[in-house]
């Protein structure tokens, strides 16, 4: 234990011994420190340009000029409310997407080569429903999301043949010769 | 102000007062009947469609039927009396149903009107059904007139269903008809039978229950 008390006294004592530094050291520093690489600042073009931004300079407006500027300000204003907006991705309406329901429609048709629905719910547009085979039994098959109501429908063999739908109630009032078919959704 | 710049005046007020008569002309028309009949029928179907909006009956109904004939390739003739006919049939709905009926109502009725019905019936569905939607109930009465079902019996037994039904049940009620015609009952036996069931469902499940069948 007396031996290590002495060895640290040694140690304190070597560390209180003066220090000579040599004459030349701050020389030595500065000339470190102007050999390294120095910081990057904005000069040429860029530098001027913004200070041409930066710095004030008088305007002058006449009356008549300040009233036509305001005026135009107003008017993008304006028109810029009154300009309809981009669409946004066609959300389905909300009445449908709260009190839709999903029908199915169904129809045996072996040999056709294609079957569309058509009725009330797309404007008896024969290209906007087209039915889909399921696999080779010659069922066709598709659905539809429809609001409460009473719809007429049939469909389109082939692009020329209207066929009503067996499962369904017939419309009553054909007035048109080919009969329809009428689907109910009930709301309650 | 020179001659000249008076004519250029009054020729720009002119062809002011025609663009804009022009674009309400075109605002009152249906797009979607443009190109799909003719335009002589076009112009007509669309005067009764303004007709009708402005009796405050729904319109939509109105261009579906024109619609469906021009696909089915009608003439110009039956579309137009087929179009006619149902804004009347609609009129008489909304007198029968009440004015606050909706437009699925309305167009439900008018098919129960078609199938027979009077007015009178769709009034007495109204008072039994104040606070539910009709539509289901008249077009349920249109469906079993439609499958074979006497007119007098079907508006019995909806009448019968209609204090105590809901929309499902009454959509389930007419396709156990038409399954049991479908199997070679007769359409009123079908109907008494199944009437006879839900008399029984409503009976032992909720009050009141409905009324009994007319024989």
């Amino acid at each position: 234990m007396t031996e290590h008390r002495d060895q640290f006294d040694r140690a304190v004592e070597l560390l209180k011994e003066p220090v000579e530094l040599r004459a030349d050291l701050e020389q030595r520093i500065m000339a470190e420190v102007a050999s390294g690489p120095r910081p990057k600042v904005w000069t040429g073009r860029f530098w001027r340009a913004g200070n041409w931004v930066r710095r004030g300079r008088p305007v002058s407006v006449s009356p008549l000029g300040g009233l036509a500027l305001a005026a135009g300000i107003v008017g993008v204003l304006f028109v810029g409310r009154a300009l309809p907006r981009p669409e946004a991705p066609a959300p389905a309406p909300l009445a449908e997407a709260q009190g839709a329901t999903v029908a199915q429609f169904v129809i045996l048709q072996p040999t056709a080569a294609s079957v569309s629905l058509v009725g009330d719910f797309n404007d008896w547009n024969s290209s906007s429903t087209p039915m889909r085979r399921a696999g080779s039994s010659g069922i066709w098959i598709v659905t539809v999301p429809l609001d409460p109501g009473r719809y007429r429908y049939a469909f389109l063999v082939d692009g020329a043949t209207w066929v009503s739908d067996p499962s369904s109630p017939p419309a009553l009032d054909d007035e048109f010769g080919p009969p329809s078919s009428v689907v109910t959704i009930g709301g309650s | 102000m020179t001659s000249t710049t008076k004519w250029l005046v009054r020729v720009l007020g002119c062809a002011a007062i025609v663009t804009c008569g022009m674009v309400a002309s075109a605002g009152a028309q249906d797009a979607r009947l443009e190109g799909r009949v003719p335009e002589a029928v076009r112009t007509e179907v669309d005067v009764i469609v303004e007709g009708a909006r402005a009796a405050g009956l729904p319109t939509e109904a109105l261009i579906d039927r024109a619609l469906e004939g021009a696909s089915k390739g009608a003439d110009g003739t039956r579309i137009v009396a087929a179009v006619r006919r149902l804004r009347d049939e609609l009129g008489m709905a909304r007198d029968a149903m009440g004015s606050a009926s909706t437009a699925a109502e309305l167009v439900a009725g008018a098919s129960a009107l078609r199938a027979g019905a009077s007015a009178d019936h769709l009034n007495l569905l109204r008072s039994q059904r104040a606070d539910e939607p009709l539509t289901v109930a008249a077009a349920v009465l249109a469906d079993l007139v439609a499958v074979g079902v006497p007119v007098d019996t079907a508006v019995t037994a909806v009448l019968a269903l209609a204090e105590g039904a809901n929309d499902t049940e009454f959509i389930a009620f007419r396709r156990n008809v038409e399954r049991d015609i479908a199997l070679g009952a007769s359409p009123v036996a079908a109907l008494g039978v199944r009437l006879d069931l839900a008399a029984e469902v409503f009976t032992t499940d909720r009050a009141p229950p409905p009324s009994p069948r007319k024989p």
